[in-house]
């Protein structure tokens, strides 16, 4: 073997080492001392890319936020015992909606975005009314007696399978019928007009 | 933290409100859907939450979750298409221009 | 209504003749009295204007075939024959307005007194049509002034024949109507249309308080509610021994209806402007018949007014103040039809004043002498008018007694009845009038009443000076054609001449005990009980003789110094020529005086300040607010709507975003307000 792919390779062990440990060490430190830091820190992503998918000026990097937010909520599913949800909200959401959403920006795009308002007029009075949302949520959550077990519980996939499709058969065709009724309508709705200009 | 119901609720709540601001507040009518699906999601985690601390609502939270990603997508769809039809009449996409309703 | 009419003629057949309880004839002869003249009114109010010339023939006959009715049914009831008796005899028509507990009869009443009020109003009223023959011959509305004239006959009969309350009161208003009609029958002449319109207006006033009189009258009678003059008058009296007080209101607002119709002081100021209308109307209607409704109507309430002694005395102040006054203008005015309607005013206020000092006979007999001296002296000073060409103004007449004779002869006579001068009429119902005010203790009545009668005489026989005797100051171009009138206006005046002599002495004598005292004792019978009444001896040689003396003596020096100041010749007997000059220095020594008597002592001026001027004033402040705020506020409560419209349309923006906001807000306040409430 020659000494320089000696080097190379034992130069990239060592980089993977360096950074693989640490990083290694975190998780099983995570996962070993618990699920609330894990919660905790995606919840901050969670909010943090929704705040700012709301008040980013250019609307692509407001798609990617949602993107980032996507990828939270799945990761908060996983902790609450839901790894099916997780799964679908992944290639879903990240999958198919946000694609789509960059598609429509896409297609929308004008000139003048980036120099137009960002805000309404009315922005102020829709803060104050989003604050005093989250406000009043919290106070009905915190005095409602939610009769909630002390445990998170862990739904198994074929438990979770075996109710979808003999319980709830007939929501899940209904669903996959409104799916279809999406996709006819959407093509139509957006269509071209025949012959008319592109 | 984290198994405690209230949080997921109240976090819920927070995206909630997060979607609720940037629907009002947006000028671009991408943006507002965005905020919706913002909306939809936080929703959802409220519907896992449930799911995961009630006994009774154990598989049912994550069946009915499915269920809304899946409306979600729909109406995601139809949205956007919308969006694009107006788009292509009133060459904007901001809805302060969309006032054909006006008295 | 037919048939109630028919009803009573079938009876009459049937039973042939009168017993004290079916009427026989006189149920169907009463209400024809009414009924004819309307019907002559509609006739010729129809038919008229065809006819033209000889349109006065329907009326004419109507009125005399009345007349002649009238006499027959005044013959039975003086007479004192079934049905009438002593207390008179009614004839209830119909059931006028049946209205559960107000319910009122319509129907007629005839007494002794209401034979008295028929001689005057009949005679007259068949004279002046007569008379309108000729006067109205060359007036282009001659059709129309005979249908008026037979309405103002109907209205008057109906006023006089009522036997309830609510009938006289429309005969009130109907007379009140016709009035209307006639002041302003030459409409186009503008005095003419504001004359009439101020009589009407005034009237209205007086008949507010006649109104409100009935209203009480109804009121005040019970248990059972009535509006008939007879059983309500009972009634009310009955109830005067307790409480007078509503007595008293009552009465006051009745004497307040005649007030206006008699034109009583403050409302007196319409009869002399009445005179824009045609002399035959003044005659007729301001002088014999209409004015003497309110005399009739205080002497038909007259157990009422004797039952509230403090009414009496306002009505006899009234009376005697109104007296005085009217006399003192009449002295210096210089249109003859003027000096005779103060003369009017002045007489219906002594029979006010006698009715208010209870001589209630007394001041009925001068209703009646004077309606036909005064009539007699208005168609005679029409004839007049009409000898001069229409000029009314005294100072362009003189010296007419030679061309004029017939005119001059009677009027003559007219004068010296009402100057009281014995013994034609007017000395016998003048003197009962003061002789009994005096008797009854009314010395300030009989003082002011003697004095009125010295002014009586010497403006009555000034009028006579200026115009018929001394130098004629009668327009050139005018002179030659001064010539009498036609017999149809001078037979109707020597008629009327003959009451004027002597219905004065055969209705008094013998004196103290005479006819018309017999006749009326039953009518005035229940108020001589409440004032406790006793009949006393006639003292020729006392006390009434004094009392005649003193009314002779007061009314020949009125007389002679007219004479003195104004001229005289009489049959080339009493002669003296006018002093002209005399007479300016006299005005001139009581400026002040003589203004005011020549200005109306300017009533009519006070009446536009307060109720024209102030009055209008009230009026536009009041029109002010009605439009400022009552208006603003209703176009205020539409103008704020729309604004408020306005403004609010501005929330649909046409903008989704908003709207959303909106439904955001209002989510929150629900939830909000929810959290309050339940964490409460």
């Amino acid at each position: 073997m020659p000494r320089g792919l000696l080097t190379i390779l034992g130069s990239l062990a060592l980089l993977g080492a360096l950074v693989a440990l640490p990083l290694g060490l975190v998780l099983v430190g995570l996962i070993t001392f618990g699920d609330d830091v894990l919660f905790f820190v995606l919840a901050e992503v969670l909010i943090l890319s929704g705040l700012l998918v709301v008040t980013m000026r250019d609307i692509i990097r407001c798609g990617l936020a949602m993107i980032v937010c996507f990828g939270a909520l799945a990761g908060i599913y996983v902790i609450a015992g839901a790894p099916l949800v997780a799964a679908a909200q992944v290639l879903v959401y990240i999958g198919a909606i946000s694609v789509l959403i960059l598609f429509a920006i896409m297609l929308t795009q004008t000139k003048d975005a980036p120099a137009a308002l960002v805000f309404q007029t009315q922005a102020l009075a829709a803060a104050a009314a989003a604050v005093v949302l989250a406000i009043v949520i919290a106070l009905t959550v915190g005095a409602t007696d939610w009769g909630a077990a002390g445990e998170r519980i862990h739904t198994a996939t074929a438990q979770l399978a075996e109710v979808l499709f003999n319980q709830y058969v007939l929501p899940f065709e209904v669903v996959s019928v409104l799916l279809l009724a999406a996709v006819v309508g959407g093509v139509f709705l957006a269509k071209r007009e025949e012959g008319g200009p592109s | 933290m984290s198994q405690s119901l209230d949080a997921y609720l109240v976090l819920s709540g927070i995206l909630f409100a997060i979607g609720t601001f940037g629907f009002l507040a947006r000028r671009n009518a991408i943006s507002m859907l965005m905020s919706i699906e913002l909306m939809l999601n936080a929703v959802n985690l409220a519907i896992v939450a449930f799911g995961a601390f009630i006994p009774k609502l154990a598989t049912a939270g994550s069946v009915i979750a499915l269920m809304v990603i899946a409306v979600a997508a729909a109406e995601a769809t139809v949205g956007l298409a919308i969006v694009i039809a107006i788009y292509r009449n009133r060459k904007t996409p901001l809805v302060d221009e969309y006032d054909a309703m006006r008295r | 209504m037919t048939l109630a009419m028919l009803k009573p003629l079938l009876a009459a057949t049937a039973e042939g003749g009168g017993t004290p309880t079916s009427g026989g004839m006189f149920d169907l002869l009463i209400p024809l009295i009414v009924a004819l003249p309307l019907a002559g009114f509609l006739l010729t109010a129809l038919i008229g204007r065809r006819l033209d010339r000889q349109a006065h023939w329907i009326p004419v006959g109507i009125v005399v075939v009345t007349w002649a009715i009238s006499m027959l049914v005044v013959y039975a009831a003086l007479t004192g024959q079934a049905p009438f008796g002593e207390h008179g005899y009614g004839v209830t028509l119909f059931d006028w307005i049946p209205a559960g507990s107000f319910n009122v009869e319509a129907g007629f009443f005839v007494d002794n007194l209401t034979a008295c009020l028929l001689i005057v109003v009949t005679t007259i009223g068949m004279l002046v049509h007569i008379y309108s023959i000729g006067y109205m011959s060359h007036d282009p509305g001659y059709w129309r002034f005979f249908a008026y004239l037979n309405l103002f006959m109907f209205s008057m009969l109906l006023l006089v024949l009522a036997n309830s309350w609510l009938v006289v009161f429309a005969g009130w208003e109907l007379v009140g109507l016709s009035s209307y009609l006639l002041i302003g029958f030459w409409y186009r002449r503008r005095s003419a249309a504001l004359a009439s319109k101020k009589a009407f207006i005034v009237n209205r006033v007086g008949d507010v308080g006649f109104a409100l009189g009935i209203m009480a009258i109804w009121v005040n009678t019970g248990p059972e509610h009535t509006l008939n003059i007879r059983d309500s008058i009972a009634q009310l009296v009955r109830q005067g021994d307790t409480n007078t007080i509503p007595l008293v209101i009552v009465a006051l607002l009745i004497f307040a209806g005649a007030m206006g119709k008699s034109a009583q002081f403050p409302l007196h100021v319409w009869l002399p402007d009445a005179m824009e209308g045609p002399t035959p109307v003044s005659a007729l209607i301001h002088a014999a018949t209409m004015v003497n409704a309110g005399v009739y109507l205080v002497a038909r309430s007259n157990p009422l007014f004797a039952a509230a002694p403090q009414a009496l005395v306002v009505v006899a102040a009234i009376g005697i103040f109104t007296s005085i006054l009217a006399a003192s203008i009449a002295m210096t005015q210089t249109d003859i039809k003027r000096v005779l309607a103060y003369s009017t005013l002045s007489q219906l206020g002594y029979m006010f004043a006698a009715l208010g000092a209870g001589a209630f006979t007394a001041a009925i007999f001068h209703l009646m002498t004077h309606g036909f001296f005064k009539g007699l002296l208005f168609l005679g000073s029409g004839s007049v008018i009409h000898a001069v060409h229409d000029e009314q103004d005294m100072r362009r007449m003189g010296g007419l007694a030679r061309k004029i004779p017939h005119t001059y002869r009677t009027m003559l006579l007219g004068s010296l009845a009402i100057a009281g001068i014995p013994p034609l009429a007017g000395f016998f119902s003048k003197d009962e009038i003061l002789g009994e005010a005096f008797k009854l203790g009314f010395t300030w009545v009989w003082i002011i009443g003697i004095v009125v009668a010295v002014m009586t005489a010497f403006y009555m026989f000034r009028l006579m000076g200026l115009t018929f005797w001394g130098d004629s100051r009668v327009d050139p171009h005018v002179e030659p054609k001064i010539h009498e009138s036609p017999p149809v206006m001078t037979i109707p005046l020597w008629i009327l001449a003959i009451p004027t002599v002597g219905l004065g002495a055969a209705l008094a004598l013998p004196l103290g005990d005479g006819r018309l005292l017999h006749w009326l004792e039953p009518v005035f019978e229940p108020a001589m009980v409440i004032l406790h009444r006793t009949h006393e001896e006639y003292q020729l040689f006392g006390i009434d003789g004094a009392l005649i003396g003193a009314s002779v003596a007061v009314a020949t020096i009125g007389m002679v110094a007219a004479w003195k100041l104004f001229g005289v010749n009489i049959a080339g007997l009493i002669r003296k020529r006018p002093e002209p000059e005399t007479v300016r220095r006299l005005s001139a020594r009581v400026p002040f005086l003589y203004r005011a008597s020549l200005n109306k002592w300017w009533f009519d001026e006070l009446n536009d300040l307060l109720f024209i001027r102030i009055g209008g004033r009230i009026a536009a402040a009041m029109w002010w607010f009605d439009r400022e705020v009552i208006d603003g506020t209703v176009n205020g409560v539409g103008s704020a709507t729309r604004l408020a419209g306005t403004r609010l349309s501005r929330v649909q923006t046409g903008r989704v975003q908003n709207y959303a906001l909106g439904i955001a807000l209002g989510l929150l306040v629900m939830a909000g307000s929810y959290l309050l409430l339940a964490g409460r």
